[in-house]
């Protein structure tokens, strides 16, 4: 009996969260083919791609995308209505979350409704300083140069 | 009894196993005024918010051209956010430096931060300026940036938006919402430059920055010792951090509090080096 107890208490412990879909929140984003940073790329993914989740790994969720598989950090996805992205050009009521993640609030309208009242704000500048970036090979390199932590 | 035991078991597998709904989801944690309405902002919302704080900030500075020292700046930053919560925000993070004697650091909501040429001079080493860096991803993370918005601008921006997902906005409502996010734009600008976030907030900062510093492979202590550089330039009419920052001193003691052994090694000397490398160009 208690051993029927004790594998049924291990049965409890979610190994495996499989099947649900969650979304992409990041402008784009890589699952790799391992769980860390700096594993080698399998795919990249975009904005409102929908993954497969096959299970979670820390703070690393294990998907299926477009037949290929691998690893993608938690903080890039985010569990949402994917069907809405679906029906976008239909209407149909959304929760608010689902307005957001579909582009709405916001968005580059607003944004150009702000730039064309603030002629005086440079938003190339902006768009200049997010192309400040280094590539995770380069960081992985400093990282190991520094004797830091990947 | 056995039978009950096994009946309550079987009832917890077919009913109890967790779902995806809950296990934490990604930036959900918004300790700020906005996270009572309806929604807390998204994380595209948030980028939208932080481009135009952006122009806001070089609106008022003048962005400093100095490639290696930017380059070598985002590396020493991206290796902090890639211990933080949130390594990967909707647009990602951004360093730039700001062509100022002032010591300021602005971390607009969803990762371009500036950090003022005053304030990296405080930074004698590469865990200095990396402890510079983890207290701005801190803020990041903590969405302070974002908590600065009234809860009334967003109240009132989800009442437009409505809830129809697919339509597109009628000039009438981005006008509405050019209001709102315009209210909101000037909200966290203030916040960074003018009235600062609380002293809970900046102490809040302090102590998650000493977790991604640890997290890192950086000193954690490089924190209190770039604090006692900042203590030793404020002055009584200290505009900049001293304006919008608690007590110097206070940071210092709570950080002091939170200090766990840290064993130095010989890679400490490598990346000092390697500051100085690149500073050396920098401050030409």
């Amino acid at each position: 009996m208690r051993r029927i107890v004790f594998i049924m208490l291990l049965m409890l412990v979610p190994a495996v969260v499989y099947g649900e879909t969650m979304q992409v929140i990041t402008k784009e984003n890589a699952i790799r083919a391992d769980c860390n940073f700096f594993s080698a790329v399998k795919a990249m993914v975009k904005y409102a791609d929908a993954l497969e989740i096959v299970s979670t790994k820390g703070d690393w969720y294990m998907v299926n995308f477009g037949g290929k598989s691998g690893c993608i950090h938690k903080s890039a996805l985010n569990k949402t209505a994917v069907q809405l992205a679906k029906t976008q050009g239909g209407s149909h009521a959304a929760s608010n979350e689902e307005v957001s993640l579909a582009g709405k609030g916001f968005n580059p309208q607003v944004e150009d409704a702000y730039k064309k009242k603030h002629p005086d704000l440079d938003f190339n500048l902006v768009t200049k300083v997010e192309g400040f970036t280094v590539p995770a090979e380069k960081v992985a390199m400093f990282i190991k140069a520094g004797g830091l932590t990947e | 009894m056995k039978n009950l035991v096994i009946i309550t078991l079987l009832s917890a597998l077919m009913g109890c196993v967790p779902t995806l709904s809950s296990i934490p989801e990604t930036a959900v944690k918004v300790g700020t005024s906005v996270s009572k309405a309806a929604r807390p902002i998204a994380p595209e919302e948030e980028y939208y918010i932080g481009r135009s704080v952006a122009a806001r900030i070089l609106g008022s500075y003048k962005l400093l051209n100095s490639p290696d020292f930017t380059t070598y700046v985002n590396l020493t930053g991206q290796t902090i956010a890639f211990h933080s919560e949130i390594p990967f925000t909707y647009g990602g993070y951004h360093f730039a430096i700001l062509d100022s004697k002032e010591i300021n650091a602005f971390a607009c909501p969803g990762g371009i931060i500036f950090i003022t040429k005053g304030m990296i001079d405080l930074a004698v080493n590469e865990d200095e300026l990396a402890a510079i860096l983890a207290h701005e991803i801190a803020h990041i993370n903590h969405k302070d940036g974002l908590g600065a918005i009234k809860s009334s601008r967003w109240t009132e921006a989800l009442t437009v938006m409505g809830s129809e997902a697919a339509k597109q906005y009628t000039p009438g409502e981005v006008s509405q919402l050019l209001n709102v996010f315009e209210g909101s734009i000037d909200d966290v600008v203030k916040s960074l430059v003018t009235s600062g976030y609380s002293k809970s907030q900046e102490y809040a900062a302090d102590e998650s920055a000493l977790v991604y510093l640890r997290a890192s492979g950086y000193n954690p202590a490089a924190l209190k010792e770039v604090l006692k550089n900042l203590q030793s330039k404020s002055t009584p009419t200290g505009g900049g951090v001293f304006k919008t920052h608690p007590s110097t001193e206070d940071r210092i003691a709570k950080v002091n509090e939170r200090l766990t052994e840290y064993r130095v090694t010989d890679f400490f000397k490598i990346r000092s080096k390697r500051f100085s490398e690149h500073y050396s160009v920098f401050s030409r």
